[in-house]
Protein backbone atom coordinates (compact mmCIF):
# COMPACT_ATOMS: atom_id res chain seq x y z
CA UNK A 1 0.00 0.00 0.00
CA UNK A 2 1.14 3.52 -0.74
CA UNK A 3 0.90 6.27 1.88
CA UNK A 4 -2.25 7.56 0.25
CA UNK A 5 -3.78 4.11 0.21
CA UNK A 6 -3.12 3.72 3.92
CA UNK A 7 -4.77 7.11 4.53
CA UNK A 8 -7.74 6.12 2.40
CA UNK A 9 -8.05 2.84 4.29
CA UNK A 10 -8.15 4.65 7.65
CA UNK A 11 -10.68 7.20 6.42
CA UNK A 12 -12.82 4.46 4.93
CA UNK A 13 -12.84 2.64 8.28
CA UNK A 14 -13.72 5.84 10.15
CA UNK A 15 -16.51 6.61 7.66
CA UNK A 16 -17.82 3.15 8.32
CA UNK A 17 -17.81 3.76 12.09
CA UNK A 18 -19.31 7.24 11.87
CA UNK A 19 -21.26 7.98 8.73
CA UNK A 20 -21.43 11.69 9.60
CA UNK A 21 -17.67 12.14 9.86
CA UNK A 22 -16.40 15.17 7.87
CA UNK A 23 -12.95 14.78 6.33
CA UNK A 24 -12.72 18.07 4.37
CA UNK A 25 -10.53 20.04 6.77
CA UNK A 26 -8.63 17.11 8.22
CA UNK A 27 -4.99 17.88 9.09
CA UNK A 28 -2.79 14.82 8.61
CA UNK A 29 -0.44 15.80 11.43
CA UNK A 30 -3.14 16.57 14.01
CA UNK A 31 -4.82 13.98 16.28
CA UNK A 32 -7.79 12.24 14.64
CA UNK A 33 -9.43 12.04 18.06
CA UNK A 34 -9.88 15.82 18.39
CA UNK A 35 -10.65 16.56 14.77
CA UNK A 36 -13.27 13.85 14.33
CA UNK A 37 -14.52 13.66 17.90
CA UNK A 38 -13.49 10.01 18.29
CA UNK A 39 -13.19 8.23 21.61
CA UNK A 40 -11.27 5.20 22.83
CA UNK A 41 -14.11 2.89 21.81
CA UNK A 42 -13.83 4.20 18.24
CA UNK A 43 -10.08 3.51 18.26
CA UNK A 44 -10.80 -0.05 19.34
CA UNK A 45 -13.12 -0.29 16.32
CA UNK A 46 -10.35 0.93 14.01
CA UNK A 47 -7.96 -1.67 15.41
CA UNK A 48 -10.57 -4.43 15.08
CA UNK A 49 -11.39 -3.43 11.50
CA UNK A 50 -7.70 -3.53 10.56
CA UNK A 51 -7.54 -6.99 12.01
CA UNK A 52 -10.67 -8.13 10.19
CA UNK A 53 -9.66 -6.67 6.83
CA UNK A 54 -5.89 -7.22 6.84
CA UNK A 55 -5.26 -9.74 9.63
CA UNK A 56 -3.15 -7.13 11.42
CA UNK A 57 -2.55 -7.77 15.11
CA UNK A 58 -1.94 -4.43 16.78
CA UNK A 59 -0.89 -4.75 20.42
CA UNK A 60 -2.56 -2.40 22.86
CA UNK A 61 0.67 -0.55 23.60
CA UNK A 62 0.86 0.45 19.93
CA UNK A 63 -2.60 2.09 19.80
CA UNK A 64 -1.03 5.57 20.25
CA UNK A 65 0.71 5.02 16.89
CA UNK A 66 -2.70 5.49 15.27
CA UNK A 67 -3.17 9.00 16.68
CA UNK A 68 -2.80 11.01 13.46
CA UNK A 69 -3.12 10.13 9.77
CA UNK A 70 0.63 10.62 9.37
CA UNK A 71 1.45 8.36 12.28
CA UNK A 72 -0.93 5.75 10.85
CA UNK A 73 1.02 5.85 7.60
CA UNK A 74 4.36 5.52 9.42
CA UNK A 75 3.15 2.67 11.56
CA UNK A 76 0.89 0.76 9.18
CA UNK A 77 2.83 1.41 5.96
CA UNK A 78 5.51 -1.25 6.62
CA UNK A 79 2.91 -3.71 7.97
CA UNK A 80 0.75 -3.30 4.87
CA UNK A 81 3.50 -3.00 2.28
CA UNK A 82 2.42 -6.19 0.49
CA UNK A 83 -1.29 -5.55 0.89
CA UNK B 1 -18.04 -28.23 19.02
CA UNK B 2 -15.38 -25.60 19.51
CA UNK B 3 -15.87 -21.81 19.49
CA UNK B 4 -13.62 -18.86 20.20
CA UNK B 5 -16.22 -17.00 22.23
CA UNK B 6 -19.25 -18.40 24.02
CA UNK B 7 -21.94 -16.39 25.79
CA UNK B 8 -24.43 -17.84 28.28
CA UNK B 9 -27.82 -16.12 28.16
CA UNK B 10 -29.56 -14.29 25.33
CA UNK B 11 -30.94 -11.44 27.39
CA UNK B 12 -30.10 -7.94 26.25
CA UNK B 13 -26.56 -7.97 27.67
CA UNK B 14 -25.79 -11.31 26.01
CA UNK B 15 -27.29 -10.23 22.69
CA UNK B 16 -25.34 -6.97 22.71
CA UNK B 17 -22.09 -8.76 23.62
CA UNK B 18 -22.71 -11.29 20.85
CA UNK B 19 -23.38 -8.63 18.22
CA UNK B 20 -20.36 -6.60 19.28
CA UNK B 21 -18.07 -9.60 18.83
CA UNK B 22 -19.73 -10.95 15.69
CA UNK B 23 -19.12 -7.60 14.03
CA UNK B 24 -15.42 -8.50 13.91
CA UNK B 25 -15.47 -12.29 13.93
CA UNK B 26 -18.32 -14.76 13.36
CA UNK B 27 -16.78 -17.39 15.67
CA UNK B 28 -19.25 -16.72 18.47
CA UNK B 29 -22.01 -18.81 19.99
CA UNK B 30 -24.89 -17.61 22.14
CA UNK B 31 -26.45 -20.29 24.34
CA UNK B 32 -29.97 -19.81 25.68
CA UNK B 33 -31.91 -22.20 27.88
CA UNK B 34 -35.34 -20.98 26.80
CA UNK B 35 -37.18 -21.24 23.53
CA UNK B 36 -37.27 -17.45 23.33
CA UNK B 37 -34.59 -14.78 23.54
CA UNK B 38 -34.70 -11.64 25.70
CA UNK B 39 -34.21 -12.88 29.27
CA UNK B 40 -36.02 -10.49 31.60
CA UNK B 41 -37.24 -8.46 28.66
CA UNK B 42 -39.17 -11.00 26.70
CA UNK B 43 -42.78 -11.77 25.84
CA UNK B 44 -45.45 -14.43 25.78
CA UNK B 45 -48.85 -14.90 24.16
CA UNK B 46 -52.07 -15.01 26.13
CA UNK B 47 -55.62 -14.22 25.25
CA UNK B 48 -54.60 -13.78 21.62
CA UNK B 49 -52.20 -10.94 22.32
CA UNK B 50 -48.49 -10.52 22.79
CA UNK B 51 -47.65 -9.58 26.36
CA UNK B 52 -44.29 -8.08 27.24
CA UNK B 53 -42.55 -9.24 30.38
CA UNK B 54 -40.07 -6.54 31.31
CA UNK B 55 -40.38 -3.46 29.21
CA UNK B 56 -42.02 -0.44 30.83
CA UNK B 57 -39.95 2.22 29.27
CA UNK B 58 -36.43 2.37 27.98
CA UNK B 59 -34.20 4.91 29.70
CA UNK B 60 -31.39 7.02 28.19
CA UNK B 61 -33.40 8.88 25.59
CA UNK B 62 -31.15 10.93 23.28
CA UNK B 63 -31.58 12.91 20.07
CA UNK B 64 -29.74 11.26 17.14
CA UNK B 65 -27.37 14.25 16.80
CA UNK B 66 -26.08 13.87 20.37
CA UNK B 67 -23.22 11.54 19.47
CA UNK B 68 -21.76 11.06 22.94
CA UNK B 69 -25.06 10.01 24.52
CA UNK B 70 -25.01 6.39 25.78
CA UNK B 71 -27.91 5.41 23.51
CA UNK B 72 -26.12 6.61 20.39
CA UNK B 73 -22.77 5.19 21.46
CA UNK B 74 -24.46 1.85 21.98
CA UNK B 75 -25.98 1.93 18.50
CA UNK B 76 -22.63 2.88 17.02
CA UNK B 77 -20.81 0.09 18.84
CA UNK B 78 -23.34 -2.45 17.58
CA UNK B 79 -23.38 -0.95 14.11
CA UNK B 80 -27.10 -0.40 14.34
CA UNK B 81 -28.58 2.62 12.66
CA UNK B 82 -30.87 4.88 14.69
CA UNK B 83 -33.04 5.06 11.58
CA UNK B 84 -33.84 1.35 12.00
CA UNK B 85 -35.73 2.11 15.18
CA UNK B 86 -38.58 4.53 15.53
CA UNK B 87 -38.74 6.00 19.00
CA UNK B 88 -41.74 7.18 21.03
CA UNK B 89 -40.81 9.56 23.84
CA UNK B 90 -42.65 9.49 27.15
CA UNK B 91 -45.39 12.07 27.75
CA UNK B 92 -44.65 12.88 31.39
CA UNK B 93 -44.03 10.86 34.50
CA UNK B 94 -44.67 11.59 38.12
CA UNK B 95 -43.28 10.83 41.55
CA UNK B 96 -46.38 10.89 43.71
CA UNK B 97 -46.05 10.67 47.50
CA UNK B 98 -49.73 10.76 48.33
CA UNK B 99 -50.81 13.43 50.82
CA UNK B 100 -47.29 14.85 50.78
CA UNK B 101 -46.03 16.11 47.45
CA UNK B 102 -45.80 15.20 43.80
CA UNK B 103 -43.13 15.98 41.22
CA UNK B 104 -43.48 15.77 37.44
CA UNK B 105 -40.64 15.00 35.07
CA UNK B 106 -40.26 14.36 31.36
CA UNK B 107 -37.51 14.20 28.77
CA UNK B 108 -37.06 17.94 29.25
CA UNK B 109 -34.96 18.32 32.41
CA UNK B 110 -36.24 21.88 32.88
CA UNK B 111 -39.60 20.48 33.95
CA UNK B 112 -38.07 18.66 36.91
CA UNK B 113 -35.96 21.71 37.72
CA UNK B 114 -39.04 23.99 37.71
CA UNK B 115 -40.94 21.51 39.88
CA UNK B 116 -38.20 21.64 42.51
CA UNK B 117 -38.22 25.45 42.50
CA UNK B 118 -42.00 25.44 42.82
CA UNK B 119 -42.42 22.72 45.43
CA UNK B 120 -39.13 22.67 47.33
CA UNK B 121 -37.95 26.30 46.99
CA UNK B 122 -35.64 26.02 50.02
CA UNK B 123 -33.84 23.11 48.36
CA UNK B 124 -33.57 24.65 44.88
CA UNK B 125 -30.01 26.07 45.25
CA UNK B 126 -28.92 22.74 46.73
CA UNK B 127 -30.51 20.93 43.80
CA UNK B 128 -28.47 23.00 41.34
CA UNK B 129 -25.31 22.14 43.24
CA UNK B 130 -26.33 18.49 43.28
CA UNK B 131 -26.79 18.52 39.50
CA UNK B 132 -23.35 20.13 39.07
CA UNK B 133 -21.82 17.45 41.30
CA UNK B 134 -23.58 14.71 39.31
CA UNK B 135 -22.38 16.21 36.03
CA UNK B 136 -18.80 16.23 37.30
CA UNK B 137 -18.90 12.71 38.72
CA UNK B 138 -17.27 9.81 36.89
CA UNK B 139 -19.43 6.79 37.77
CA UNK B 140 -17.19 4.39 35.85
CA UNK B 141 -14.13 5.02 38.01
CA UNK B 142 -13.96 1.97 40.28
CA UNK B 143 -14.51 2.76 43.95
CA UNK B 144 -16.05 1.07 46.97
CA UNK B 145 -19.65 1.67 48.06
CA UNK B 146 -20.60 5.30 48.65
CA UNK B 147 -24.09 6.08 49.98
CA UNK B 148 -26.14 8.03 47.44
CA UNK B 149 -28.66 8.88 50.16
CA UNK B 150 -26.03 10.62 52.30
CA UNK B 151 -24.75 12.44 49.21
CA UNK B 152 -28.24 13.73 48.39
CA UNK B 153 -29.01 14.72 51.97
CA UNK B 154 -25.80 16.72 52.06
CA UNK B 155 -26.94 18.81 49.07
CA UNK B 156 -30.70 18.96 49.58
CA UNK B 157 -31.14 18.94 53.39
CA UNK B 158 -34.67 17.63 52.88
CA UNK B 159 -35.37 13.95 53.42
CA UNK B 160 -38.74 14.03 51.61
CA UNK B 161 -37.13 15.41 48.46
CA UNK B 162 -34.26 12.91 48.78
CA UNK B 163 -36.76 10.04 48.92
CA UNK B 164 -38.77 11.44 46.01
CA UNK B 165 -35.70 11.73 43.81
CA UNK B 166 -34.41 8.30 44.77
CA UNK B 167 -37.76 6.49 44.47
CA UNK B 168 -37.88 6.14 40.66
CA UNK B 169 -34.17 5.41 40.46
CA UNK B 170 -34.45 2.66 43.06
CA UNK B 171 -37.44 1.06 41.38
CA UNK B 172 -35.65 1.23 38.05
CA UNK B 173 -32.48 -0.40 39.20
CA UNK B 174 -31.38 -0.70 42.77
CA UNK B 175 -30.42 -4.14 44.01
CA UNK B 176 -29.76 -2.88 47.53
CA UNK B 177 -32.19 -1.82 50.24
CA UNK B 178 -33.01 1.79 51.10
CA UNK B 179 -30.00 3.25 49.35
CA UNK B 180 -27.97 3.12 46.17
CA UNK B 181 -24.32 3.11 45.39
CA UNK B 182 -23.44 6.65 44.33
CA UNK B 183 -22.00 5.53 41.00
CA UNK B 184 -25.18 3.62 40.24
CA UNK B 185 -27.25 6.60 41.36
CA UNK B 186 -25.38 8.96 39.03
CA UNK B 187 -25.88 6.60 36.10
CA UNK B 188 -29.59 6.27 36.87
CA UNK B 189 -30.09 10.02 37.49
CA UNK B 190 -28.62 10.73 34.07
CA UNK B 191 -30.51 7.88 32.41
CA UNK B 192 -33.94 8.76 33.79
CA UNK B 193 -34.04 12.44 34.72
CA UNK B 194 -31.43 14.07 32.49
CA UNK B 195 -31.89 11.89 29.40
CA UNK B 196 -35.37 10.44 29.82
CA UNK B 197 -37.59 7.61 28.78
CA UNK B 198 -38.96 6.23 25.54
CA UNK B 199 -40.28 3.11 23.87
CA UNK B 200 -39.15 1.67 20.58
CA UNK B 201 -42.02 1.41 18.09
CA UNK B 202 -43.80 -1.93 18.18
CA UNK B 203 -43.18 -4.50 20.87
CA UNK B 204 -40.14 -5.90 22.63
CA UNK B 205 -40.41 -8.80 20.15
CA UNK B 206 -39.74 -6.44 17.24
CA UNK B 207 -36.69 -5.08 19.03
CA UNK B 208 -35.38 -8.55 19.92
CA UNK B 209 -36.00 -9.81 16.37
CA UNK B 210 -34.03 -6.87 15.01
CA UNK B 211 -31.09 -7.65 17.31
CA UNK B 212 -31.15 -11.34 16.50
CA UNK B 213 -31.33 -10.71 12.77
CA UNK B 214 -28.45 -8.23 13.02
CA UNK B 215 -26.37 -10.78 14.95
CA UNK B 216 -27.09 -13.57 12.49
CA UNK B 217 -26.24 -11.32 9.55
CA UNK B 218 -22.75 -10.96 10.99
CA UNK B 219 -22.55 -14.76 11.02
CA UNK B 220 -23.15 -15.28 14.75
CA UNK B 221 -24.91 -18.45 15.88
CA UNK B 222 -27.44 -19.08 18.60
CA UNK B 223 -28.43 -22.31 20.37
CA UNK B 224 -31.92 -22.22 21.83
CA UNK B 225 -33.37 -24.48 24.53
CA UNK B 226 -29.86 -25.34 25.59
CA UNK B 227 -29.31 -25.12 29.31
CA UNK B 228 -25.74 -25.01 30.50
CA UNK B 229 -25.36 -27.36 33.47
CA UNK B 230 -21.63 -27.07 34.05
CA UNK B 231 -18.68 -24.84 33.29
CA UNK B 232 -15.57 -27.00 32.94
CA UNK B 233 -12.43 -25.39 34.32
CA UNK B 234 -9.01 -26.07 35.71
CA UNK B 235 -7.56 -23.61 38.19
CA UNK B 236 -8.19 -20.14 36.74
CA UNK B 237 -8.96 -21.30 33.22
CA UNK B 238 -12.29 -22.27 31.74
CA UNK B 239 -12.21 -24.79 28.90
CA UNK B 240 -15.79 -25.65 28.01
CA UNK B 241 -19.44 -25.69 28.98
CA UNK B 242 -21.57 -28.79 29.30
CA UNK B 243 -25.21 -28.71 28.25
CA UNK B 244 -28.15 -30.56 29.75
CA UNK B 245 -27.99 -32.95 26.79
CA UNK B 246 -24.45 -33.92 27.77
CA UNK B 247 -22.94 -32.10 24.82
CA UNK B 248 -19.66 -30.35 25.62
CA UNK B 249 -18.76 -27.12 23.80
CA UNK B 250 -15.14 -26.00 24.03
CA UNK B 251 -14.50 -22.28 24.14
CA UNK B 252 -11.51 -19.95 24.43
CA UNK B 253 -13.42 -17.21 26.21
CA UNK B 254 -16.67 -17.29 28.11
CA UNK B 255 -19.06 -14.51 29.10
CA UNK B 256 -21.81 -15.31 31.58
CA UNK B 257 -24.85 -13.06 31.84
CA UNK B 258 -26.79 -15.22 34.28
CA UNK B 259 -25.58 -13.64 37.52
CA UNK B 260 -22.69 -14.10 39.93
CA UNK B 261 -23.99 -16.86 42.21
CA UNK B 262 -25.76 -18.54 39.32
CA UNK B 263 -22.41 -18.67 37.47
CA UNK B 264 -20.53 -19.89 40.55
CA UNK B 265 -23.02 -22.72 40.82
CA UNK B 266 -22.16 -23.86 37.27
CA UNK B 267 -18.50 -23.80 38.26
CA UNK B 268 -19.34 -26.15 41.11
CA UNK B 269 -18.41 -23.43 43.57
CA UNK B 270 -21.47 -23.02 45.73
CA UNK B 271 -21.24 -19.65 47.46
CA UNK B 272 -22.44 -19.63 51.03
CA UNK B 273 -23.36 -15.99 51.47
CA UNK B 274 -27.05 -16.37 52.22
CA UNK B 275 -27.28 -13.25 54.36
CA UNK B 276 -27.83 -11.00 51.34
CA UNK B 277 -31.28 -9.59 50.84
CA UNK B 278 -32.24 -9.86 47.21
CA UNK B 279 -35.13 -7.72 46.11
CA UNK B 280 -38.08 -9.37 44.47
CA UNK B 281 -41.02 -7.75 42.72
CA UNK B 282 -44.55 -8.61 41.83
CA UNK B 283 -45.98 -7.23 38.62
CA UNK B 284 -49.58 -7.24 37.40
CA UNK B 285 -50.78 -6.47 33.91
CA UNK B 286 -54.35 -5.31 33.40
CA UNK B 287 -55.88 -5.07 29.94
CA UNK B 288 -58.78 -2.70 29.46
CA UNK B 289 -60.93 -1.72 26.49
CA UNK B 290 -59.94 1.59 24.89
CA UNK B 291 -63.43 2.95 25.64
CA UNK B 292 -62.52 3.57 29.28
CA UNK B 293 -59.13 5.14 28.62
CA UNK B 294 -60.42 8.71 28.97
CA UNK B 295 -61.34 8.03 32.61
CA UNK B 296 -57.73 7.27 33.50
CA UNK B 297 -54.68 9.49 33.20
CA UNK B 298 -53.77 9.91 29.51
CA UNK B 299 -50.93 12.35 30.16
CA UNK B 300 -48.86 10.17 32.48
CA UNK B 301 -46.44 7.54 31.26
CA UNK B 302 -45.23 6.24 34.62
CA UNK B 303 -46.25 7.07 38.17
CA UNK B 304 -43.90 6.14 41.02
CA UNK B 305 -45.92 6.29 44.21
CA UNK B 306 -45.54 6.01 47.96
CA UNK B 307 -48.31 6.29 50.53
CA UNK B 308 -46.29 6.25 53.77
CA UNK B 309 -44.43 8.92 55.71
CA UNK B 310 -41.12 7.17 55.21
CA UNK B 311 -40.52 5.58 51.86
CA UNK B 312 -39.07 2.10 52.29
CA UNK B 313 -37.31 0.27 49.51
CA UNK B 314 -36.64 -3.08 51.10
CA UNK B 315 -37.73 -6.67 51.11
CA UNK B 316 -41.21 -6.70 52.68
CA UNK B 317 -42.00 -8.76 55.79
CA UNK B 318 -44.67 -10.70 53.95
CA UNK B 319 -45.84 -11.26 50.37
CA UNK B 320 -46.13 -7.74 48.95
CA UNK B 321 -45.54 -4.16 50.09
CA UNK B 322 -48.42 -2.18 48.58
CA UNK B 323 -47.29 1.05 50.25
CA UNK B 324 -45.21 1.92 47.24
CA UNK B 325 -44.86 0.90 43.65
CA UNK B 326 -44.82 1.77 39.99
CA UNK B 327 -47.85 2.31 37.77
CA UNK B 328 -47.05 2.21 34.07
CA UNK B 329 -49.22 3.04 31.05
CA UNK B 330 -47.34 1.48 28.11
CA UNK B 331 -49.69 3.17 25.63
CA UNK B 332 -49.04 6.66 27.01
CA UNK B 333 -46.04 7.50 24.89
CA UNK B 334 -45.99 10.19 22.22
CA UNK B 335 -47.32 9.09 18.86
CA UNK B 336 -48.58 5.63 19.80
CA UNK B 337 -51.77 4.84 17.90
CA UNK B 338 -54.59 3.62 20.16
CA UNK B 339 -55.44 -0.08 19.82
CA UNK B 340 -58.65 -1.84 20.88
CA UNK B 341 -57.19 -2.49 24.30
CA UNK B 342 -54.65 -0.75 26.49
CA UNK B 343 -52.62 -1.83 29.49
CA UNK B 344 -51.99 -0.70 33.01
CA UNK B 345 -49.07 -2.36 34.76
CA UNK B 346 -48.36 -2.24 38.47
CA UNK B 347 -45.16 -3.25 40.24
CA UNK B 348 -44.51 -3.60 43.98
CA UNK B 349 -41.73 -4.99 46.14
CA UNK B 350 -42.38 -8.61 47.09
CA UNK B 351 -40.86 -11.20 49.37
CA UNK B 352 -39.63 -14.25 47.48
CA UNK B 353 -39.70 -16.55 50.50
CA UNK B 354 -43.37 -15.92 51.34
CA UNK B 355 -44.26 -16.91 47.78
CA UNK B 356 -41.84 -19.82 47.81
CA UNK B 357 -43.58 -21.22 50.91
CA UNK B 358 -46.78 -21.57 48.88
CA UNK B 359 -45.11 -23.25 45.93
CA UNK B 360 -46.22 -26.77 46.83
CA UNK B 361 -49.85 -25.72 47.37
CA UNK B 362 -50.95 -24.67 43.90
CA UNK B 363 -54.45 -23.53 44.93
CA UNK B 364 -53.20 -21.43 47.82
CA UNK B 365 -50.53 -19.88 45.59
CA UNK B 366 -53.05 -18.96 42.87
CA UNK B 367 -55.49 -17.60 45.43
CA UNK B 368 -52.76 -15.46 46.98
CA UNK B 369 -51.72 -14.22 43.57
CA UNK B 370 -55.31 -13.24 42.69
CA UNK B 371 -55.66 -11.53 46.05
CA UNK B 372 -52.45 -9.57 45.47
CA UNK B 373 -53.69 -8.43 42.06
CA UNK B 374 -56.96 -7.23 43.69
CA UNK B 375 -55.09 -5.34 46.39
CA UNK B 376 -52.90 -3.77 43.73
CA UNK B 377 -55.90 -2.51 41.72
CA UNK B 378 -57.47 -1.08 44.88
CA UNK B 379 -54.25 0.63 45.91
CA UNK B 380 -53.47 2.21 42.58
CA UNK B 381 -57.13 3.16 42.06
CA UNK B 382 -56.58 5.67 44.87
CA UNK B 383 -54.07 7.39 42.61
CA UNK B 384 -55.38 6.93 39.07
CA UNK B 385 -59.09 6.22 39.57
CA UNK B 386 -61.03 3.00 39.67
CA UNK B 387 -60.71 0.60 36.75
CA UNK B 388 -61.21 -2.88 38.21
CA UNK B 389 -64.70 -3.33 36.69
CA UNK B 390 -63.28 -2.82 33.20
CA UNK B 391 -60.47 -5.36 33.28
CA UNK B 392 -60.85 -7.82 30.39
CA UNK B 393 -57.67 -9.75 31.04
CA UNK B 394 -55.05 -9.76 33.77
CA UNK B 395 -51.90 -11.62 34.63
CA UNK B 396 -49.52 -11.42 37.56
CA UNK B 397 -45.87 -12.42 37.90
CA UNK B 398 -44.54 -13.17 41.36
CA UNK B 399 -40.81 -13.46 42.21
CA UNK B 400 -41.37 -17.20 41.75
CA UNK B 401 -42.54 -16.66 38.16
CA UNK B 402 -39.47 -14.53 37.49
CA UNK B 403 -37.15 -17.15 38.94
CA UNK B 404 -38.79 -19.88 36.91
CA UNK B 405 -38.59 -18.11 33.56
CA UNK B 406 -35.41 -16.08 33.88
CA UNK B 407 -33.35 -18.19 36.31
CA UNK B 408 -32.68 -15.04 38.35
CA UNK B 409 -32.08 -16.34 41.85
CA UNK B 410 -35.05 -15.55 44.13
CA UNK B 411 -36.63 -13.76 41.18
CA UNK B 412 -34.47 -10.74 41.97
CA UNK B 413 -34.55 -8.85 38.68
CA UNK B 414 -31.69 -6.55 39.73
CA UNK B 415 -29.60 -9.45 40.94
CA UNK B 416 -27.04 -9.70 43.70
CA UNK B 417 -26.62 -6.60 45.90
CA UNK B 418 -22.89 -6.65 45.28
CA UNK B 419 -21.78 -5.80 41.76
CA UNK B 420 -18.68 -6.89 39.86
CA UNK B 421 -18.03 -3.75 37.89
CA UNK B 422 -14.89 -4.98 36.16
CA UNK B 423 -16.65 -8.24 35.21
CA UNK B 424 -13.93 -10.32 36.89
CA UNK B 425 -14.85 -13.21 39.15
CA UNK B 426 -11.50 -14.91 39.54
CA UNK B 427 -10.92 -16.57 36.16
CA UNK B 428 -8.60 -15.64 33.31
CA UNK B 429 -11.06 -16.21 30.49
CA UNK B 430 -14.49 -16.05 32.13
CA UNK B 431 -16.20 -12.74 32.72
CA UNK B 432 -19.54 -11.50 33.93
CA UNK B 433 -21.89 -9.16 32.04
CA UNK B 434 -25.46 -8.06 32.58
CA UNK B 435 -27.31 -7.69 35.86
CA UNK B 436 -24.51 -8.53 38.30
CA UNK B 437 -21.85 -6.58 36.44
CA UNK B 438 -23.75 -3.49 37.41
CA UNK B 439 -25.35 -1.57 34.55
CA UNK B 440 -29.10 -1.98 34.74
CA UNK B 441 -32.07 -1.37 32.50
CA UNK B 442 -32.26 -2.22 28.82
CA UNK B 443 -29.65 0.27 27.64
CA UNK B 444 -27.46 -0.38 30.70
CA UNK B 445 -27.51 -4.14 30.15
CA UNK B 446 -26.62 -3.73 26.51
CA UNK B 447 -23.78 -1.35 27.36
CA UNK B 448 -22.61 -3.89 29.93
CA UNK B 449 -22.37 -6.58 27.24
CA UNK B 450 -20.55 -4.23 24.88
CA UNK B 451 -18.09 -2.89 27.44
CA UNK B 452 -17.17 -6.31 28.82
CA UNK B 453 -16.46 -7.52 25.27
CA UNK B 454 -14.40 -4.37 24.60
CA UNK B 455 -12.40 -4.78 27.80
CA UNK B 456 -11.88 -8.50 28.06
CA UNK B 457 -12.69 -10.28 24.82
CA UNK B 458 -11.77 -8.21 21.76
CA UNK B 459 -8.23 -7.23 22.86
CA UNK B 460 -7.42 -10.95 23.07
CA UNK B 461 -8.95 -11.81 19.68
Amino acid sequence: MTSNEVKDLILEIIADIDEDAEFDDLQADQPLRDQLDLDSMDFLDIVMELRKRHQLQIPEEDYPQLATLNSCVNYLGPLLKNA
Amino acid sequence: MNVRFLIIGSGLSGLAAAIRYARFSPDVLLVEKHSRIGGLNSYFYRNGTLIETGLHAVTNFAEPKNKKAPLNQLFRQLKLNRKQIHIHEQIASEVCFTNRESILFSNNFEILHDQIILKFPHAAPGFDNLVSAINAYDPFYLRGFISAKAFLLHYLQDSLLVDMIMCPLMFYGSSIENDMDLGQFVIMFRSIFQEGMFRPHGTIKDFLDLLRHHYEQFGGRILMQSRVTKILHKNRKVSAVELETGEVIQCDRLLSTIGYQETMQLLGRETTDESVNRLGFIESIFQLPISCRHRLPVDRTIIFYNTTDHFLYQRPQSFVDFNSGVICFPSNFQGIEPQNYFEIRSTHLADFFSWKALQSDRDAYLAKKAQAARRSTETIAEIIGNFSDNIVYEDTFTPLTVERFTAKKEGAIYGHPQKFKDGKIGYDNLFLAGTDQGYLGIIGSMLSGVSMVNQHILPAL
